[in-house]
């Protein structure tokens, strides 16, 4: 039996599960290509239009293996950690999927739920039944699954001791490198340090997030928001630069979260969907990491009159 | 203290009627208008839904004429309008203006003591007793419900009205005239006069006008302005229309939550086309036209707000829905930018379409 996994969403965190777990039950595993103009036009085409640019790819993604394979992961993970959520699109992908892409093979369209292993194994076994009746099989399957994915980790850490920049935004639009129109290759070009949220004390983040007035519902607002906050205190980086799709819902929130917390700390928001063009990111990439330098090289961090450096508040 | 809220539709008139039984100091904001939207989406973020922008205009023009305190309900979840509150206050705060915001969020995320605290704050410094109290809630909720009836008639019989334009009258005429009431008990003997007013008006039941249903997200169904006033314009062109979601239904769906008593009739319809809960209120919204084209109604139509992510998966599945169960959808996306002329066009054409399709071009009213 052949498995189609769609290269797009959460597969840059996920995959190794999910190809380990469907190899061992003895399938084949048939992915999509890395995201490119053509998955990315066919997309945009089935997608609903106001979808975010990463959903109308994943769609893209679907679209260019559904006559390749006997069966589709469609992953519907509805939550990671407790009382937590991803995005309202998540919860509702098989259906977004089904609704709007015709000749599609069978589907996986049951909820997955992170937080304990066994609502985890769950999906296992109900999905992997398609392939074998053996539990023992799955079961097993499952346990590699795991082991395969507590060794793969993802983030990037290149510090650089002349400046350093968080690149924040979420999984799916980092590691794109058609989607991000490859920000991470620019900047390394440019000898720029790279640091994104994985990398943030976990104690220190969590220490931040419980200053909010409310608990964050989503992981990435958590994450995000508690990472970039916890970089800002500690002073290990120069700037921010957050990668963003266009309507985005979670985002329009985080944004202005870490603004609030930053105030006139250097951020750069690049806004991203299929008009893009790559010139004007390179041009704010450049504007942005020259002011950066300058920000260094020439002018050193006294404060205006009566005035924090970063917040812009009045001290007393 | 002083206490303003956010419009949402007839929403204010219930709280009007909660705080003078309370006797709490209120400010009720003027209507959403053009102002309240401008202030709004100046200090809003840019990418925010419709509603948000909306209450923030609500708040500065209810601050601006005194008001200190802004009550609000809160979810948990997963759709924007759980943190609605987190950044309003911040943003309230960066504009210089000190108030106290007081959430009512879910027990379920707060637990029941933080839930009796806020509660608490709301009439904190009057002296009321307890009895007193649940019974300023139960008439608040009974005038609710009672504006929710008389509004539910008025736009279900201006298809069948003899004098052409009675049902918007007597509606408009009722909102006025129990908002200008200042005591609790008069206002509820208006709604119910207003109620057999309305059940008493001529109608032709020969008529067949078209049934339109009217689906998608809460505020922006609920909130003529922001809808710039489809449900008038619907009465005016002699259609039925049909809307289930009212503040009265919120209200109702909220409190039968935990024993998941609620509205399963929706949620059973919606079973077909999307059988999890994904928030908002994407579900209510399938089951809503499933329930349509099962009531036979002419048509339906959807409004949403701009990058509304549970409406974006209901919108996805619409067209599906459409085709199999033989139901014209029109989806209308509302944000700041919205052109009349252009909205305007597309209700008349969707109508004008629905009526084509029963083979015979009515005229006139």
């Amino acid at each position: 039996m052949r498995i189609g996994i769609p290269k797009g969403l959460l597969y840059c965190k996920y995959h190794p599960f999910f190809e380990t777990f469907f190899s061992a039950l003895g399938a084949e595993i048939v992915t999509s290509g890395d995201t490119n103009k053509n998955i990315m036009d066919m997309g945009v085409k089935t997608c609903v239009d106001e979808a975010c640019l990463p959903l109308k790819i994943f769609h893209g993604h679907v679209n260019s293996i559904k006559d390749k394979c006997d069966y589709m992961v469609i992953p519907r993970i509805m939550s990671i950690c407790k009382h937590e959520y991803i995005c309202p699109k998540f919860c509702g992908l098989p259906e977004m999927i089904k609704n709007s892409i015709s000749g599609l093979p069978m589907i996986s369209s049951e909820p997955i739920y992170l937080q304990k292993e066994t609502q985890a194994l769950k999906w296992c076994l109900s999905t992997g039944s398609v392939i074998t009746n053996k539990k023992s099989k799955i079961k097993k399957a499952f346990q590699l699954g795991q082991k395969a994915l507590a060794h793969h980790k993802t983030g990037l850490y290149e510090p650089n001791n002349n400046l350093t920049i968080m690149l924040a935004g979420h999984p799916y639009i980092l590691y794109d490198e058609f989607l991000n129109m490859g920000v991470v290759e620019k900047l390394r070009a440019k000898k720029i340090g790279i640091i994104t949220e994985e990398f943030a004390d976990n104690s220190m983040l969590e220490e931040q997030v419980k200053k909010l007035i409310k608990k964050p519902f989503w992981t990435f607002q958590r994450k995000l928001y508690g990472a970039a906050s916890s970089f800002y205190h500690q002073r290990k980086i120069n700037g921010i630069i957050y990668l963003s799709s266009f309507a985005c819902g979670v985002d329009s929130i985080i944004i202005d979260l870490i603004r609030f917390k930053v105030g006139q700390f250097p951020m750069l928001i690049l806004k991203l969907d299929e008009h893009t063009g790559e010139a004007g990111l390179d041009t704010r990439l450049e504007a942005f990491t020259d002011m950066l330098e300058r920000r260094n090289v020439h002018e050193s961090h006294h404060s205006s009159h009566g005035k924090c450096v970063y917040s812009g508040e009045d001290p007393v | 203290m002083k206490v303003t809220i956010p419009h949402m539709g007839n929403v204010y008139i219930a709280a009007k009627i909660l705080f003078d039984s309370l006797g709490i100091d209120y400010i009720i904001p003027p209507l959403n208008n053009k102002e309240a939207l401008l202030l709004g989406s100046k200090h809003s973020p840019e990418e925010i839904c419709l509603p948000f922008k909306l209450m923030i205009g609500n708040y500065i023009s209810g601050i601006k004429e005194g008001a200190d305190t802004v009550l609000l309900v809160g979810s948990c979840g997963p759709c924007r309008f759980g943190e609605y509150s987190e950044l309003q206050i911040k943003i309230l705060k960066q504009l210089g203006f000190n108030v106290e915001f007081i959430v009512i969020d879910p027990v379920k995320s707060t637990g029941i003591k933080e839930f009796l605290r806020r509660m608490h704050r709301v009439g904190a410094g009057r002296k009321k007793n307890g009895h007193s109290k649940i019974n300023a809630l139960f008439s608040a909720y009974t005038a609710m419900n009672l504006l929710d009836v008389i509004e539910m008639k008025a736009h279900e019989l201006a298809g069948f009205e003899k004098n052409s334009g009675e049902c918007k009258r007597i509606l408009s005429s009722c909102k006025k005239e129990v908002y200008s009431c200042n005591d609790p008990k008069t206002a509820l003997n208006i709604l119910s006069s207003y109620r057999s007013k309305i059940n008493k008006i001529s109608v032709n039941p020969k008529k067949n006008p078209l049934k339109v249903s009217i689906i998608g997200e809460i505020y922006t169904v609920i909130e003529p302005f922001s809808n710039l006033y489809i449900e008038d314009l619907l009465m005016s062109a002699g259609v039925s229309s049909y809307r289930n979601l009212t503040p009265s239904w919120w209200v109702k769906d909220m409190l039968l939550k935990p024993i998941r008593m609620n509205s399963w009739q929706l949620l059973e319809a919606s079973n077909e086309f999307l059988p999890l809960y994904i928030g908002g209120h994407a579900r209510e919204c399938i089951g809503e036209a499933v329930l349509a084209s099962k009531n036979h109604m002419d048509g339906a139509i959807q409004i949403f707000p701009m990058g509304c992510m549970p409406e974006i998966v209901s919108k996805s599945i619409l067209p599906t829905l459409s085709r199999e169960k033989n139901l014209p959808i029109l989806s209308l996306v509302v944000d700041e930018m919205t052109g009349e002329a252009g909205y305007m066009t597309r209700v008349e054409a969707f109508l004008d379409l629905l009526e084509r399709r029963r083979k015979n071009v009515r005229f006139g009213n």
